[in-house]
């Protein structure tokens, strides 16, 4: 294989379509006699359901049907549980409760689904969901995780003795032993709170039930049509052949739109059936703020044991993790938070426990980043305080403690979300540190220019932070590569695309195996009809895991169309090559055939075929890695901050990434800057706020605050390539890598900016009113 | 969501708690009131369109009577809904004789606010809320002196009710003069709608008395 396209800036094939509105999306479904649904959702975090009265609203003019759990008979059951828990690790406590379709006996939390209104328009919907009277019976609500896990505290699910979902020990070496020799210990409370991933396009589904094809169509704006078609049909009683489930083009997923399955996702499909009728349902921004799952909020008391010289003798953490009112993604956070509290650091010595609390808010579920922001907080913001302590510089202390070059692989011990073995394949962290801080100009601005610009009286701070991302895990993906008798190729595969670029990073594979310019080559994702076998876009696994079923894929094609092409034109395979569309002999160009006519001669339509042998140049192949490629990356920042206003400005933003093989630099970019703007949101601006009572208290765009144009700075991006061993591209993933250092790199540069407050920064996110009550705690005590 | 505040009535503690006696006159000092009735000896029924920055709808409530001394203490409860949300709260209201001819009102409450009232309006609830209460009771004030008037004899008061927009615009520039010169209230953090069920009830609870 030529590597014409593999590691190039190839711009993006979709953006055309995506940039003059020819995309499809959910929304645009269109279908004749098509119904519309709206939901009541409760107002109320925690209530008892006495009863619902929909009569008024299945009165009015235009209401097809309304239906409650009591209505959907024997069809009402609580929704299967995604992620099921680990069988590996002993003695974890692990109660699965999982949403349900429509509230049955009690609500959990504020936005949970009692009743749903089919009409024939959403006005009428909406207008028939106001007619519905219902009798809430209100119940003291579980908002905060301390207090969840008090004895008196009211309870989530009824019949659990208390309010933890599960718990989890990890242990590596022996902390307890370790803490009495070591130098220094530094111990803190730390908290990162919940937020949104605000999706530009929030969630939707269209299910159209054909009853005389007997068969169901679904659009539905998921990361993982083929688990939600067989789901689907699983729990509709059909075949997984008669469900057929098209996530089309998305605007933006995030992790929220993995929750398999949303009571939405199982209701939509059921009422078409139900009604046999289209039925369209598009959640609004303000449904989207209690009804798509969100996350991030925990609280650790945490611990660092260092030597005197800075050396991490071993990290203690005990932490609350806070999952809403159900937990169908099992584990998989709080395991995420434990493989990253160790960052890229040699740590021989490592206890955490987890504790998993239902709280009556809504659901908690993987957002970009994924319990792995939290973990690198931790980590970070107890080595910065160590460094200050030890008077150390916080580079050095870094360098001092990175897992070195010849340890890979590196075994942890402990297990990942994956409940494999924690396994870093691969890996070199100093150069990535060190380009960082060469790129940002660390050396220079600490000792020139930041002493120059605090005798003007200016507040600016530096801050570098390391990381790694656990990416790629299995189980699998698949594809099938198909040559056409044009000539040009389609390829399709089972993950959804929410614009991460698979059109154009994926053509590029196939385009270099086969010899074949990167426009001839087509995508399809996401459509079961065209392949239905995977499990989804989640995880940072696209580039990897799909990414390697399309190369084994096209490297089986480009094995027919040699052995097809020696036949025909009668020379030996080694002899051949392929480039430009054709097969030629390499000493002799004129003696070649297209590859479209050899298609067409793989598929002969007279004649006999040789037995053995199949029709087409086609292949399927599947990839399945061992275990999950650890992707790492130096992030580091400048910023200024106005403590008269609060007010700050990232004067330098630098992100060195080291993913593996680079298939497409300007898509690696890309997903940077999405990554770092939400971590820029993450640290400084986004955070759902709630009552006691469960309330949200900014649910809207107007108060809860998302990074704009005006608050993401210009990134400089640096590229490191370790390949991974672990697959044949050598690739990691890269789609979370942005979002997971911001939180603690900016609270190391803020720090370092107010210097005469001695800040400690120990809660993600800040924002300005927070930091005015920091500032002003301080100067109190000063 | 703790609800506190006190106001002077330019009248004896008699004559204020005869004036909100009156469902009518409670319904006057808060424009947007649909209606106000006694379903009960201690019970009153009322809707009342309700606005909050973009947070608008019709709710409906009850409002219940409790502990009364007349003409000192009472306390509320009510229940609230509508379209924007719900309120649940209970308030405890006390009119104090200040020997002077003038009645201070002191009112403390908590409530429990829900739905897009709470998450939507919560930047203006604050604000937009004691704005309310402020017209709310110096509409009041007005009708007690118009009373006072004719019962002395001392000449004719005109008392005449705003109306919604009127009383809207009043709210509006006394948010605005609010914004400017804070800390004019010593009241820590008021919803709107309470202040406004806590008007009613007092004027009610009073007349119920």
């Amino acid at each position: 294989m030529t590597k014409k396209y593999i590691g190039k800036r190839i711009k993006r094939s979709e953006d055309p379509r995506l940039l003059t509105g020819e995309a499809l999306f959910v929304d645009d479904v269109e279908i004749h006699g098509m119904l519309h649904a709206a939901f009541l959702r409760s107002d109320y975090a925690h209530a008892y359901l006495r009863s619902v009265d929909v009569s008024a609203a299945q009165a009015r003019e235009g209401v097809v049907a309304v239906f409650t759990a009591e209505t959907m008979g024997d069809d009402w059951q609580p929704g299967p549980p995604l992620v099921s828990p680990p069988p590996t690790v002993e003695d974890v406590i692990f109660h699965s409760r999982t949403q349900v379709p429509l509230v049955k006996d009690k609500v959990r939390h504020v936005g949970e689904p009692i009743a749903i209104v089919i009409a024939e328009n959403r006005y009428i919907a909406e207008d028939a969901v106001d007619d519905i009277m219902v009798d809430l019976e209100p119940l003291d609500a579980v908002v905060d995780i301390e207090k969840a896990m008090q004895p008196d505290s009211p309870l989530v699910h009824d019949d659990l003795d208390s309010n933890l979902a599960a718990h989890i020990e990890q242990e590596k070496g022996d902390y307890a032993a370790i803490r009495e020799g070591a130098d220094l210990i530094i111990k803190r409370r730390i908290v990162i709170d919940r937020g949104a991933a605000v999706a530009m396009e929030n969630r939707g589904v269209v299910a159209q039930w054909d009853a005389k094809s007997q068969r169901l169509t679904v659009w539905d704006t998921t990361q993982a049509p083929i688990a939600i078609r067989n789901g689907l049909a699983a729990r509709l009683d059909l075949s997984e052949h008669q469900v057929r489930v098209i996530a089309p083009f998305i605007g933006g997923a995030f992790g929220p739109k993995m929750m398999m399955f949303y009571p939405e996702e199982m209701l939509i499909p059921w009422v078409s059936i139900k009604l046999d009728r289209p039925v369209k349902w598009i959640e609004d921004r303000y449904e989207n703020f209690y009804a798509t799952t969100q996350e991030r909020r925990q609280v650790h008391d945490a611990e660092m044991a260092l030597t005197l010289d800075g050396r991490i003798l071993g990290v203690s953490d005990v932490f609350l993790h806070d999952s809403g009112a159900y937990d169908p993604y099992g584990l998989t956070l709080p395991l995420n938070t434990q493989c990253h509290m160790m960052g890229p650091y040699d740590v021989a010595n490592y206890y955490s426990e987890s504790k998993v609390v239902f709280t009556n808010k809504t659901i908690v579920t993987p957002v970009r980043g994924a319990g792995r922001p939290q973990g690198i907080f931790i980590v970070e913001r107890l080595l910065d305080l160590a460094a200050k302590e030890l008077g150390i510089d916080p580079v050095e202390i870094r360098k001092r403690n990175l897992i070195p070059p010849d340890a890979f692989p590196y075994e942890h011990k402990i297990i990942d979300q994956a409940f494999a073995p924690l396994i870093f394949d691969s890996g070199n962290y100093k150069p990535v540190l060190e380009k960082a801080a060469d790129m940002i100009g660390y050396d220079q601005f600490v000792k020139d220019e930041q002493p120059r610009l605090r005798a003007e009286g200016r507040h600016v701070g530096i801050g570098i932070v390391p990381f790694i991302e656990t990416t790629g895990v299995g189980p699998y993906e698949g594809a099938r590569v198909t040559v056409e008798a044009s000539g040009k190729i389609n390829v399709a595969t089972g993950v959804g695309t929410q614009g991460q670029g698979h059109f154009t990073s994926f053509a590029q594979i196939v385009a270099d195996q086969l010899g074949v310019d990167v426009r001839d080559v087509h995508l399809v994702t996401g459509d079961t009809a065209e392949f239905h076998w995977g499990t989804g876009t989640f995880a940072s696994r696209g580039s990897v895991v799909a990414a390697n079923a399309i190369n084994a894929s096209a490297k089986l094609v480009r094995e027919k169309i040699l052995a097809l092409a020696s036949k025909v034109l009668e020379s030996p395979e080694d002899e051949l090559e392929l480039a430009d569309g054709v097969i030629r002999v390499a000493d002799i160009p004129r003696i070649s055939i297209s590859l479209g006519e050899l298609a067409m001669l793989a598929n002969p339509l007279r004649g006999a075929v040789e037995p053995g042998t199949e029709p087409g140049l086609e292949a399927t192949a599947y990839f399945g890695p061992q275990y999950g490629a650890i992707a790492f990356g130096t992030h580091a920042m400048i910023v200024e901050v106005d403590p008269q206003t609060m007010m700050i400005e990232i004067k330098r933003y630098v992100a060195v990434e080291d993913c593996g093989t680079v298939i497409n630099p300007l898509i690696v970019d890309g997903q940077i800057h999405g990554g770092v703007s939400l971590g820029i949101g993450n640290s400084y601006y986004e955070k759902l706020v709630f009552d006691e009572n469960g309330q949200l208290l900014n649910a809207s765009l107007m108060d809860y605050l998302i990074p704009t144009a005006a608050e993401v700075p210009r990134i400089e991006i640096g590229h490191e390539e370790t390949r991974s061993p672990l697959n044949p591209l050598g690739s990691k993933g890269v789609g979370e890598a942005g979002a997971i250092p911001v939180p603690a790199l900016f609270a190391q540069a803020m720090e370092n900016a107010l210097p005469e407050y001695d800040l400690e920064i120990l809660e993600a996110p800040l924002s300005p009113n927070r930091l005015f009550e920091l500032l002003r705690e301080k100067e109190r005590e000063l | 969501m703790k609800l506190e505040g006190e106001y002077i009535f330019d009248g004896p503690r008699e004559d204020v708690w005869e004036l909100v006696r009156d469902p009518d006159v409670l319904a006057t000092a808060l424009p947007g009131t649909q209606s106000l009735d006694q379903v009960g000896e201690n019970e009153y029924e009322g809707v009342m369109n309700v606005r909050i920055g973009p947070v608008a709808g019709v709710f409906s409530g009850r409002i219940v009577v409790s502990d009364e001394v007349p003409p000192e203490t009472c306390t509320l409860t009510v229940e609230g809904k509508g379209k924007p949300g719900f309120i649940n709260g209970t308030g405890y209201v006390n009119l104090i004789d200040q020997g002077d001819g003038t009645t201070l009102m002191k009112y403390d409450g908590e409530i429990q606010i829900g739905g897009r009232l709470a998450s939507v309006g919560q930047r203006l609830l604050d604000t937009t809320s004691k704005s309310m209460i402020r017209q709310g009771l110096e509409t009041l004030n007005k009708a007690l002196q118009a009373r006072i008037a004719v019962k002395t004899g001392s000449g004719e008061v005109e008392y005449k009710p705003p109306s919604e927009s009127e009383f809207a615009a009043a709210v509006a520039k006394d948010m605005a003069g609010e914004a400017l010169s804070s800390s004019r209230t010593k009241w820590i953090a008021i919803a709107v709608v309470i202040v406004i069920v806590i008007v009613a009830l007092i004027l009610i609870n009073i007349g119920g008395g």
